[in-house]
């Protein structure tokens, strides 16, 4: 039984036997314990994935001691945090400093709504898709603010600067190289765009401009998930920690997993809009190819493709030397936002044209 | 900047930015081969270590416990940290003339730093830096170490 | 009462209360803050409205762009962490009678307008508001939505004018600090 049916089938039961709010508000309980395991799982995965990536990449080791190959480091970490005494520095801004962790982690809990993981699970087919993302998205950049500004601390506040200057910068550039996929698509709907991709991925169909939109998307979602090489908001080496420096426990691991699910969760918005979100690789009329490809799942496509662009942000985070504010700011300013403005151009001529596959 | 060297930067930038990700690229996938990482105490016996890791002062003898210290104390005056004492005496040479000659080298390994200038001060290479690094004991007092072999004297030619 | 209507007594419940906070709050970041929170809470209604463009329209611009510049802004002046200092008497009687006067004026509004329930099917298409921004012909919204945008420019020549070393006489000054607060309030 696929993961559709099973939902479809849990839905209509609940409809069936229950008035139909308390079933919606079922459904409400059943997605937010789901989301909140997702969370847990993804933090889990994906810190280990990063150490073991970072490891490998340097010729080391990584962490081995703590089950098979050391993949329950993280359990152990997690447990640490847990356990650890969550504190509250004195002088600071008690309300918003408490506030700013939940703030950012609610956020990264709102963007996974519209996200296809596989067909027909999506939590909710938004008209307005990649706008609701690009829009919510914009709102993590509070948390880092409020958290800077609260923690009453040099580090924090100059953290919180930089990390607001490259997050407003960095979404002009990410809206434009997804605006290319939406003139292509003609709508913003997630399952649209997916369905779109049917005979092929936007990065194939869509020439070079789309090409030229992917590379940009991956350079400004790796600037507005605060990583390395853009990690200005919490370079260790000048400001210790940057906006979280006063936090610890259990409101660092918030800080942390909501970092980690950004990365996720840009991750699969770019799998979506380019490498055709769970849509299997056909090939043109290669009828027995596209049939084999057709038997993997589309849960499976879909998480191997973000984990695909996870690995690759994960690759610039352990080759490259981190940027200075300027040369930040230049990048952006200067290449990413006329080349997406010149592609944005050209993606249009293209779909007017109908030069698209 | 002209449009050419602007498109001449992004080009270059791409470039560079593949060459890097190549090397670490490489490193992943053939890091089960290259492991750098040395698993210390399991693998004791065989460790090897940098051939420019310093752990601490040492000073050379050969078989006949013979040493190249003329006692100048360029060492002592080089250490940034007072780690070397060196006491000196007197020697009678066959000609009867009284020569300065190595005492007694007191080493404090625990207030070295492993900066290497004893090493580059030395004028006779009496001294060098050993691999070694198990250096913890029970009482900071046995970290005060005598660098000259009991009954040791300086080698035959060595001014 | 239904769970839709529940939801739309907090949503303005809590834009309310926000908005209150956002005014009585003593200290600048915590006053900008609430006005987050505020126009957050305008953005809800507008989801529960089914208004999903605007809504993800008024979280980029206010929440994303406006409320962030006025933060950044706050950070840059001094002494942000202090109390302010309590408004006289004065100031209180101008702002109590502001606020009766604009409670009176809207309610005024909303009771000389009579409501009938539509039984229109409601159509949120993007796409359809798209075409109208661009449409030039009755009952579009072209000119307008140029209008916006030549005051974005008008926006932009001020900022200009303003980071200008020694072009800034302060007429210009004056006048493009108007367009660019004139442009905050679009």
């Amino acid at each position: 039984m696929s993961f559709e049916a099973l939902a479809n089938w849990i839905h209509n039961w609940l409809y069936e036997t229950l008035h139909p709010t308390v079933a919606l508000l079922v459904e409400f309980a059943i997605v937010g314990v789901l989301i909140i395991g997702l969370f847990a799982v993804l933090g889990l995965v994906l810190v280990m994935m990063e150490r073991k990536v970072s490891s490998w990449m340097q010729l080391r080791l990584g962490p081995n001691r703590i089950g098979p190959w050391g993949w329950f480091q993280t359990v152990a970490d997690t447990v640490k945090l847990i356990v650890k005494e969550g504190m509250t520095p004195n002088n600071v801004d008690k309300l918003l400093f408490n506030l700013a962790p939940m703030l950012v982690i609610v956020v990264s809990m709102v963007i996974m709504a519209p996200i296809m993981f596989a067909k027909g699970i999506q939590i909710w087919d938004i008209n307005i898709g990649v706008l609701f993302v690009a829009a919510v998205s914009s709102l993590s950049i509070i948390g880092v603010l409020m958290a800077g500004w609260a923690s009453n601390n040099k580090y924090s506040l100059l953290g919180a600067m930089r990390s607001g200057a490259q997050i407003v910068s960095y979404e002009l550039s990410a809206g434009l190289s997804i605006l290319v996929i939406v003139v292509l698509t003609g709508s913003l709907k997630m399952s649209d765009i997916v369905m779109a991709q049917a005979d092929g991925w936007w990065l194939f169909k869509g020439h070079v401009p789309a090409i030229i939109a992917f590379v940009i998307f991956i350079i400004a979602a790796t600037a507005e998930t605060n990583r390395a090489p853009f990690d200005l908001a919490e370079a260790e080496s000048e400001l210790t920690a940057g906006f979280h420096t006063e936090y610890s426990g259990m409101k660092f691991a918030l800080f942390f997993l909501a970092e980690y699910v950004n990365i996720f969760v840009v991750c699969a918005i770019g799998a979506t809009l380019f490498l055709g979100g769970w849509m299997p690789f056909h090939i043109g009329s290669w009828e027995g190819f596209n049939h084999v490809m057709d038997y993997i799942p589309s849960s499976v496509w879909f998480f191997g493709k973000t984990f695909l662009l996870i690995f690759v942000i994960m690759w610039f985070r352990w080759t490259f030397p981190r940027l200075r504010i300027d040369q930040l700011l230049s990048l952006e300013w200067k290449y990413l936002l006329p080349i997406s403005m010149f592609n944005i151009l050209l993606v249009t001529i293209i779909a007017l044209a109908g030069w698209h596959f | 900047m002209t449009l050419k060297q602007y498109f001449k930067d992004i080009f270059t930038g791409v470039k560079s930015l593949a060459t890097g990700m190549r090397v670490t690229g490489g490193y992943f996938l053939r890091h089960h081969k290259e492991k750098i990482t040395e698993q210390y105490p399991d693998n004791r016996d065989k460790l090897v270590l940098a051939e420019r890791f310093r752990g601490e002062v040492v000073m050379t003898h050969d078989d006949n416990n013979e040493h190249a210290c003329t006692g100048c104390t360029a060492c002592e005056l080089a250490c940034p940290n007072g780690t070397i004492k060196i006491i000196t005496k007197f020697d009678m040479t066959p000609e009867g003339k009284k020569k300065k000659a190595l005492d007694t080298f007191i080493y404090h390994l625990e207030l070295c730093t492993m900066c290497n200038l004893c090493v580059e001060a030395c004028p006779t290479s009496a001294i060098t830096m050993a691999p070694t690094f198990e250096h913890s004991v029970f009482d900071r007092s046995q970290l005060i170490k005598k660098l000259n072999k009991p009954g040791s004297k300086i080698r035959e030619g060595v001014e | 009462m239904t769970l839709a209507q529940i939801v739309f007594y907090l949503l303005a419940a809590f834009t309310l209360v926000m908005a209150w906070l956002s005014v009585s709050a003593r200290q600048l970041f915590r006053s900008a803050i609430w006005l987050l929170f505020a126009l957050v809470g305008v953005a809800g209604i507008y989801f529960w409205m089914e208004m999903e463009f605007i809504a993800a329209v008024q979280i980029v611009v206010y929440v994303g762009g406006v409320v962030v510049l006025i933060i950044f802004s706050i950070f840059l002046t001094n002494q942000s962490g202090d109390d302010m200092p309590l408004a006289g008497i004065r100031r209180r009687i101008a702002a109590a009678l502001a606020v009766l006067f604009g409670i009176g004026f809207t309610a005024s509004l909303v009771a000389g307008q009579s409501f009938t329930a539509s039984t229109q099917v409601f159509d949120n298409e993007v796409s359809r508001i798209g075409h109208a921004m661009l449409d030039t012909g009755v009952g579009g919204y072209a000119l307008p939505f140029e209008a916006v945008s030549l005051l974005l420019l008008a926006a932009m020549v001020g900022c200009i004018v303003i980071a200008m070393k020694d072009g800034g006489k302060e007429k210009i000054n004056s006048a493009a600090t108007a367009a660019a607060t004139e442009q905050n309030q679009q």
